[in-house]
């Protein structure tokens, strides 16, 4: 309809202010989802300019576009394949060399694109100082300086995307060029591979079937076995003429050309005196200021999270359960309306005074700690520690998180490089006990046994997430990634940018999770409200009192508990008939109940994360295996009990 | 600077390095198959044979080391900087 479109790909490396960059641009335009059948954010959003309605796509922060990561398989099919307009490369001015290599592969690509050299300021603090002519001169690619935390060049930005989009600019980037004898084997490589059939240009084919790219390597085979043969032939060339395997050879020839590249264009003024955040720096990852440090920023984030989460909660809860009145006013209090309102409305009202006061302050602190790049100092100070069940550093932030709630801990996941890594560190997340099943173990054990048994259950959950982490380890395939981590300076985090980071993955996590909560809590409501209810815990009779010599109404609250884990308490005092639990609780039959809700299942809106996280498959699996768990922990744990003597 | 020669280096992994000390990437010592991915991210890092590395400091507990490379600071887990192979010069 005559509309012009065009659309506009952020790439660059991590940490280079590509999500400032996003936010200034589409604002409040934003959709965060997922990359299809990804665990992997793909951020999109829309922008008018210049009588363009200008599509942008974040693209995940990545160092390299050689395939291995699932970031990195992504970002490269999206340029090759669905052929953005114009890609815009943001480049952190004050590490110049390593985003210059990255650069350099987009260059080979040859995607029309324009560079936006940002953190200027940064760089100019660290005494860097650049020639921008001289770098567009020869990368033969338009080069915008900006600042995008003051806003600064963005415009300039869109105009150049425009005016290249519109073909006034030329854009076409010069071939890197590599060193002499690899150099003449790229080029008769090309011409052997020439239309490959794959979506990208032939030098490029031929870079990476020498680079040893998997992906590409497998392709070729198929399309062009005598291309892939001849690549073979030349690699061995190459490793006898250097000594070093040709993927090693390409890389370093690459790296070398991004540093000839830098040296041209920089001119470095070292800094008089040690800046700010090199001094925060050498504090927080100090081997004993580092760990106090730790300490105190985390129990803040913990307070902060709890308070602001509590407060919240109270005004959602008494705002919420404050219609009820107006509700029975307009509907009555027949059979269907009771329904709704114990089924959707409750289920609502659940969803918005549990997960949503917690999260909120959640997203903002944890985007407040990531941006500034103090996270990536506690995944080097814990990096150690989590080895031992076989993940790394990084994985110590979503872990934590599980103690406060499991959702945002299993959202939290994402900071893990590979899907296998992922969906290890959900595993033993879930089995963190949360805020909820807190309240279980301090109310039920903690009260009527005695605080130090609480804290022997405590251990004993460690002691699994610790056993299971190191078993998910073993069993799923896949090789262990050690800690492989940029640093970044330290910064101010841009208000803004973590404000609309935290406003539009709540909104992504409210159309998973909602949906899923209301349909669990009508069920359940439903089968009370038609009397199955006692049908069900009849059939879980065998279990509950059976095997777990739990009283047989444990069963029902069992059943809610997977609404909301806490209410198997408050159910517990209410169909036992009393607040005191010694009266109608052995103590054996306390701690065999609380060893059961701590693991027995990951609760509603745990298993909707996990469902949008890893797909129905893994999460079905989990649930599954924790029932099992729980109850093999719960049997034993009676019988072990009993055998000591205790009942 | 060199003037010792070949007699005055040494190659030893990188884990092995003291703080504050300094090595030249000699090579990443990785099997095909397996290897590959891990190999290839490190050089991606930057740490590829011909750069210098500079051993800023170690976690406690057999933890990460942090180095200097390309001009930016990487935290690097020890088990794979026992298999980046350095040459040192000999004091």
């Amino acid at each position: 309809m005559g509309e012009k479109r065009l659309v506009i790909a952020l790439a660059g490396n991590a940490n280079v202010g590509k999500s400032v960059i996003f936010n200034h641009l589409t604002r409040l335009h934003q959709h965060i989802g997922n990359w299809p059948g990804k665990t992997v954010e793909k951020a999109e959003g829309t922008l008018h300019f210049k009588g363009y309605t200008v599509d942008v796509v974040d693209l995940p922060g990545i160092y390299s576009l050689s395939t291995y990561s699932i970031e990195e398989s992504i970002s490269r099919r999206f340029i090759a394949v669905d052929k953005p307009d114009v890609v815009v490369n943001v480049v952190d001015a004050s590490v110049l060399e390593r985003n210059l290599f990255f650069t350099l592969q987009l260059m080979e690509l040859e995607t029309p694109m324009v560079i936006a050299l940002n953190q200027m300021d940064v760089a100019s603090r660290k005494g860097i100082q650049i020639d921008v002519e001289k770098l567009e001169e020869i990368l033969g690619v338009p080069v915008v300086p900006t600042i995008a935390v003051k806003g600064v060049g963005i415009f300039k930005l869109l105009e150049k995307a425009v005016e290249i989009f519109e073909g006034k600019l030329s854009a076409k980037p010069k071939p890197v060029k590599y060193g002499e004898e690899v150099e003449q084997r790229i080029e008769r490589l090309a011409e052997a591979v020439g239309d490959s059939g794959l979506p990208y240009p032939a030098r490029y084919v031929a870079i990476k079937l020498l680079e040893g790219d998997r992906e590409i390597q497998e392709e070729v085979e198929k399309t062009k076995p005598q291309a892939a043969a001849l690549a073979r032939s030349l690699g061995e060339e190459l490793e006898r003429l250097h000594g070093h395997s040709c993927p090693t050879l390409i890389t370093s020839e690459r790296y070398q050309a991004a540093n000839n590249i830098a040296r041209e264009v920089q001119r470095l003024v070292p800094p008089l005196k040690p800046t700010l955040g090199e001094k925060l720096h050498s504090v927080t990852t100090h081997r004993v200021a580092g760990y106090l440090v730790m300490a105190a920023t985390l129990l803040s984030m913990f307070l902060f999270v709890f308070t602001v989460g509590n407060i919240l909660s109270e005004l959602l809860s008494s705002l919420l359960y404050g219609f009820k009145p107006f509700f029975e006013g307009f509907f009555g209090t027949g059979f269907i309306a009771q329904l709704f309102w114990g089924g959707v409305v409750e289920g609502l009202i659940a969803g918005a005074t549990i997960a949503l006061p917690y999260v909120i302050p959640f997203y903002l602190a944890l985007y407040f700690l990531e941006d500034s790049g103090y996270l990536s100092r506690i995944a080097f100070l814990m990096d150690s520690v989590m080895h031992r069940m076989g993940l790394h550093g990084k994985a110590f932030i979503p872990l934590l998180l599980g103690y406060g709630c499991n959702v945002p801990a299993c959202l939290g996941c994402r900071i893990m490089e590979t899907q296998r890594e992922r969906l290890i560190a959900a595993f033993v997340t879930t089995l963190v006990p949360c805020a909820a099943r807190t309240v279980i173990i301090l109310g039920l054990v903690g009260r009527f046994i005695g605080i130090q048994w609480a804290l022997v259950l405590y251990v004993l959950d460690l002691l699994v997430i610790f056993l299971l982490g190191r078993l998910a380890f073993k069993i799923l395939p896949g090789e262990p990634t050690g800690l492989i981590m940029e640093m970044p300076d330290y910064r101010l985090p841009h208000l803004r940018t973590v404000l609309s980071q935290t406003w539009f993955r709540l909104l992504e996590f409210l159309k998973i999770a909602f949906p899923l909560i209301i349909a669990s809590t009508l069920t359940v409501k439903l089968l009370e409200a038609l009397g199955m209810l006692s049908f069900f815990t009849s059939l879980l009779a065998p279990v509950t009192v059976g095997w777990l010599g739990l009283p047989v109404e444990t069963g029902v609250t069992l059943l809610f508990g997977v609404l909301r884990k806490e209410l198997a308490l408050i159910m517990l005092t209410t169909l036992l008939g009393t607040a005191d639990l010694s009266q109608a609780l052995t103590p054996v039959q306390m701690t065999v109940f609380t060893i059961v809700s701590m693991f027995y299942i990951p609760c509603v809106a745990t298993i909707a994360t996990l469902v949008m996280e890893f797909g129905w498959r893994k999460a079905l699996v989990i649930t599954v295996s924790e029932v099992f768990l729980a109850l093999v922990l719960g049997g034993l744990a009676l019988r072990i009990l009993v055998l000591a003597g205790l009942r | 600077m060199s003037s010792a020669g070949e007699s005055g280096k040494r190659k030893l992994p990188l884990a092995m390095l003291k703080d504050g000390e300094k090595g030249i990437v000699v090579s990443v010592k990785s099997g095909y198959g397996k290897g590959w991915g891990f190999k290839k991210r490190l050089m991606d890092m930057g740490i590829t044979p011909g750069t210098e590395i500079i051993v800023v400091k170690s976690a406690p507990f057999h933890g990460p080391m942090e180095i200097l490379v390309r001009g930016y600071r990487l935290a690097i887990g020890r088990g794979m900087a026992e298999r980046v192979f350095v040459e040192v010069e000999e004091t």
